[in-house]
């Protein structure tokens, strides 16, 4: 079944002279990795998050749509959406890489809103009744007394979260972005060898992927060894 | 900018088209992951060590990959190594299968894992052998545990099945992407197909929460119900059961 002539015919030798350029490619992945993460989830998730607690109806129902709807529809097709969509409503049209970062960035806000919101809500009232009969104002509440509990809940999640971010920013290659896949594809057109351009790729981004999931498994080890 | 609905609603063929082969490629996909992940679940937590360490890998090989790698090779690679013809239909769904078998897999551990020791301590008592203990005693409890995190994830199965439009497969999301290309209409065609989707994969979750509320927490519910049942006399307690079903 195993077409063994096609295997021995295959040359491995092509993957050191197009090893950069891949590498290159993963570095966008990587790059889109860390915006998604830091705005989507810290800076835009924590901000959902806290609309979505919020007592006002007007403010917590409109993030809950956002949140649920975000959370309900492919990633591909926001980010198309996004790029093909918008600039005829706004005018203002994108490169492939910013639109692929915006919808990127309010994907995983959408997810790490629910985890953030989790966190903070598996906090018991107890907690802030008790920080105001001591007295404490508003920021010291959470900084000293919420927030160091909540992370630790929320940091699980957390990571399998930003392999999912890993994971998904290959799909922005189809907005023509020159991360791994769209260059591992160039590649492979252009040198007639996909078997030889698509296994390395595959080869690097599992190592990515092994790499952060480890990472975090360690950081939850040393977090447990913390919370002891 | 005015928005064209009839425009949509003339396409809507092609469109139904689309949302069938999505629903064709969730068909297949969710049959390998289910039956699939049965099977490396089972060598993940058999008795002997190789079979462990190679769904130990496997799981981990799926899981950490993004799936655009994935289906990419399995289409473009496995044609070529086997010297065959894949569609990329069959090569795409049956990718995105292996990969939720690696997700199952770790879900139906979850499950069983969770059974009680007792239980099983119990069935090994009764002197009960391999295939009622399994079938009777641990898998029900363990199912039970992770019907919800499995219907959760076909919601996430649901919108990988989109990725297929990448090697070419006319989904749903293809469809609206060509449309909008030849009409020059994106927003119609995009913005359709997202209230689509919202519509496929929304009640998904919503069932995946009910559930997770209804069967999430078998221990504490159980034992409240089950103290509420041994509180009452003997006769009432079929007539209990039949209310609360």
């Amino acid at each position: 079944m195993i077409d063994y002539d096609f295997l021995r015919s295959l040359d491995f030798s092509i993957v050191w002279k197009y090893l950069p350029v891949l590498i290159d490619g993963l570095g966008t992945n990587i790059l889109l990795t860390a915006i998604g993460f830091i705005c989507g989830g810290v800076v835009v998730g924590t901000l959902l998050a806290l609309a979505n607690l919020s007592p006002n109806r007007f403010i917590s129902w409109p993030a809950w749509i956002f949140v649920e709807f975000w959370r309900s529809t492919p990633l591909l097709v926001q980010a198309i959406w996004v790029h093909f969509a918008v600039p005829g409503i706004t005018g203002i049209s994108m490169t492939p890489f910013q639109s692929g970062s915006i919808a990127l960035i309010f994907n995983v806000a959408a997810y790490c809103s629910e985890i953030i919101r989790g966190g903070i809500g598996a906090i018991g009232k107890g907690q802030f009744e008790a920080a105001k009969s001591l007295g404490l104002r508003f920021y010291p509440t959470w900084r000293l007394v919420i927030l160091p509990q909540a992370i630790k809940l929320m940091l699980p999640p957390l990571v399998g979260t930003t392999i999912s971010i890993f994971k998904a920013t290959t799909i922005l290659s189809v907005l023509a972005i020159d991360d791994l896949m769209r260059t591992a594809s160039r590649l492979s057109s252009s040198t007639f060898q996909p078997v030889e351009i698509y296994t390395t790729a595959a080869v690097l981004a599992f190592i990515v992927g092994a790499a952060i999931t480890f990472a975090g498994y360690a950081a939850e080890k040393r977090l447990k060894r913390g919370m002891a | 900018m005015s928005f064209d609905l009839a425009l949509v609603l003339r396409n809507g063929g092609t469109l139904l088209d689309g949302a069938l082969v999505t629903l064709a490629i969730a068909l297949v996909g969710a049959l390998v992951a289910v039956f699939g992940g049965a099977l490396i679940c089972a060598a993940r937590i058999s008795k002997s060590a190789v079979l462990r360490s190679i769904a130990r890998g496997y799981i981990l090989f799926f899981r950490v990959t993004p799936e655009v790698v994935l289906i990419f090779w399995a289409y473009y690679c496995v044609p070529l190594i086997f010297a065959t013809k894949v569609s990329g239909f069959w090569a795409g769904s049956v990718v995105l299968g292996l990969i939720g078998a690696a997700f199952l897999a770790e879900i139906y551990r979850a499950g069983i894992e969770s059974v009680p020791r007792g239980q099983v301590e119990a069935a090994h008592a009764l002197g009960l052998p391999a295939l009622p203990k399994w079938g009777f005693v641990i898998l029900p409890q363990a199912l039970r545990l992770s019907i919800a995190p499995l219907v959760n994830y076909f919601s996430e199965f649901l919108k990988n099945t989109t990725l297929l439009s990448a090697i070419g497969v006319a989904d749903l999301s293809l469809q609206a992407y060509l449309l909008g290309g030849q009409t020059y209409r994106y927003i119609e065609f995009l913005s359709a197909i997202a209230v689509v989707y919202f519509f496929m994969i929304f009640p998904v979750i919503l069932f995946a929460r009910r559930l997770e509320n209804r069967l999430g927490r078998p221990g504490k519910r159980e034992r409240t119900f089950g103290t509420y049942l041994a509180k009452l006399p003997r006769s009432q307690r079929s007539a209990s059961r039949l209310a609360n079903p």
